[in-house]
């Protein structure tokens, strides 16, 4: 979709948005409420038990590891932890919940009234229309030096309850729902530990959604509560998006869109949403309250009715369990595991390395990534951060990225970076061939002190030797020299080419730039 | 409190009943009778008393985060009605054309 088209719609129309992130407790190694094990694909219906696949007569217990995980997810995010809470049934009939209700909480559950600050920066600030980027705003709080701004998305709470089984739908296009015959049902996800996340309906832009859905996944693998893989469906975002024109007091009748795989497509998604919505209203029409499918291929949503009757899912207290009275010691307890948070990290890495903040936040964001930064300065000083961070978002992400894979599964580890950095900032080589070196480590996974003594490259700082060099390079380019001494001084960087050529690229850049100069005078 | 032949009609629809008008007709007076009762609860006054989902004073009933062994794959799929020899075969849901 045309950025433009979202930001004409966004001046006279202000979109309400409201977040549902499920996130699948991956830190524990048995689901909900069974000792089953907690994993990711396997063969199918090989990680089930009477428990989770619904039989009658089977007990459900609670996993105290999934609540304490929920507990932490909470104080992590500001929200108040329950005293007095419990599980609740909530019914309806769908082929891979076995039971014909999810065990989930209702009017108890473990955290409520939470927030995260977010930031926005770079193109998303367009998105606030109604800002009309004059900085700084009432509301939202700006961060004036990257003409960004802050905003503060309210959590209404984050409850804990049993994933479904997974679905393939056999005889229709694609395995789409629509004509299939018949479906498949696997078992083995079904009930692992689910936090649900509602957000308030604060959020105002693709942008901000998107933004704050980063903001938790990098909370949460702070925490190491989840693996928080979109892809593998460990978190899933859905969007309640309503729409209604600027000033107006109540609120637009919401979709609830579903189906987006990925931070650009909750992004893409919500956007399109957006104008479906609004152009829906200018032309007379009105939008009708159902779930809606990202497609994002097509890049579209569509509605799919299906032949439950509107949800009524008659909540009431889990029998099978006795409620939960957690004392105000445990919370204390849990809340001193709490790691060093996102923004908290960000901030030290500013303070401590002088990091820019662009930098600190990209390394912060990212736990793993903070890892391999952290070990990486650990190993070569502090001082030496910044070379650190520069090749990490540099070009160490623009070897994953083209490889596709993982920080973690990396060739070139942070020890090997280290010592990387190390070299080039002893002078021993210098940063060109610095990308050669990494170059090479990166796909033999040799260590760059091997490489460099394996190519000889080690870097000539020896100025007497430059200068013997910069000498035959002037006499041998007597016409150059003379219009450099007539006031051509762009001619160095000439000079200083011809130099590292004959030096094969050996020559210290630092010196041989100098030593040319004052040659040359 | 009474309740109307409609609302068993609706309540029998979502646990998916198919009631016979004649138990339609049995099943609202005997479920009139039973909300009735419950609404002698609602003259009684239960200012500052909780809610109580539990007759028993137990709470905190919780396991440790440890695998126990379940069931086999051939064993966990035996009585379903229908499966391929590795997962649970079930209807298609919804009918041809019923996406907008």
């Amino acid at each position: 979709m045309a950025k433009d088209r979202l930001t004409e719609v966004l001046i006279r129309y202000e979109a309400v948005i409201g977040l549902e992130i499920h996130t699948e407790i991956t830190a524990v190694n048995t689901k909900m409420f069974c000792g089953c094990p907690v994993a990711f694909g396997g063969e199918p219906n090989t990680r089930v038990c009477p428990v989770c696949l619904g039989m009658p007569g089977a007990l459900p217990v609670p996993n105290e590891a999934a609540i304490e995980w929920t507990v932490i997810a909470g104080l992590a995010t500001e929200c108040d932890i329950a005293l007095w809470s419990q599980f609740h049934r909530k019914q309806y009939f769908y082929p891979d919940m076995p039971k014909d209700y999810q065990i989930s909480q209702y009017d108890l559950p473990f955290c409520s009234g939470g927030f995260v600050d977010i930031e926005v920066d770079g193109d998303g600030v367009a998105e606030r229309a109604d800002l009309g980027g004059a900085l700084p705003f009432v509301g939202p709080e700006a961060v004036p030096e990257d003409g960004g701004y802050r905003a503060r998305i309210g959590i209404t709470r984050i409850h804990l309850e049993e994933d479904t089984g997974k679905m393939v739908h056999v005889g229709g296009s694609e395995g789409r729902i629509a004509g299939a015959t018949h479906s498949l049902v696997d078992f083995n996800r079904a009930g692992t530990p689910l936090m649900e996340l509602v957000s308030e309906p604060d959020i105002r832009t693709p942008e901000e959604a998107r933004r704050f859905a980063q903001k938790l996944r990098s909370i949460w693998l702070a925490l190491g509560v989840s693996d928080c893989s979109m892809e593998e469906g460990s978190m899933r975002v859905d969007a309640n998006v309503s729409v209604r024109l600027r000033g107006a007091t109540e609120l637009g009748t919401k979709s609830e869109v579903k189906n987006m795989n990925s931070f650009k497509s909750l992004h893409d998604a919500i956007a399109y949403e957006i104008v479906r919505q609004a152009d829906l209203l200018d032309a007379g029409g009105r939008v009708e309250q159902e779930t809606r499918h990202w497609d994002a291929g097509a890049k579209r949503t569509s509605g799919l009715r299906s032949k439950e009757e509107a949800h009524d899912y008659r909540y009431f207290p889990e029998p099978d369990m006795v409620p939960f009275s957690f004392e105000l010691a445990w919370i204390d307890a849990l809340a001193e595991k709490l790691p060093e948070l996102p923004d908290a990290r960000r901030d030290r890495y500013i303070a401590e390395f002088g990091l820019p903040k662009h930098d600190a936040a990209a390394l912060a964001a990212e736990h793993a990534l903070a890892c391999y930064f952290e070990e990486a300065v650990a190993l070569t000083g502090a001082d030496r951060a910044r070379p650190v961070a520069n090749w990490m978002l540099g070009d160490l992400a623009a070897h994953l990225n083209a490889a596709g894979i993982e920080i973690v599964a990396s060739r070139v580890t942070a020890a090997m970076l280290a010592e990387l950095v190390g070299l080039i900032e002893d002078g021993t080589i210098s940063g060109k061939q610095a990308k050669e070196v990494f170059a090479e480590a990166a796909s033999t996974g040799d260590a760059p002190g091997a490489i460099v003594e394996a190519r000889g490259m080690k870097q000539v700082s020896d100025t007497s030797a430059i200068e013997a060099v910069v000498r035959s390079v002037i006499d041998a380019h007597p016409d150059e020299a003379a219009s450099y001494r007539g006031g051509k001084v762009g001619l160095a960087g000439f000079f200083v080419g011809q130099v590292m050529r004959e030096m094969r690229g050996q020559g210290n850049p630092a010196v041989v730039n100098e030593v040319v100069r004052r040659l040359l005078e | 409190m009474a309740i109307s032949s409609s609302d068993v009609r609706h309540v029998a629809l979502l646990a998916r009943l198919a009631l016979t008008d004649a138990q339609i007709e049995t099943l609202t007076a005997e479920l009139s009778s039973v909300l009735g009762h419950i609404d002698e609860l609602q003259h009684l006054d239960l200012e500052g008393v909780q809610p109580t989902a539990h007759p028993l004073a137990v709470t905190n009933a919780m396991r440790a985060d440890v695998v126990v062994p379940g069931l086999e794959r051939a064993e966990a799929l035996r009585n379903a009605p229908d499966s391929d020899g590795t997962a649970f075969v079930v209807p298609s849901i919804t009918s041809p054309g019923e996406e907008s």
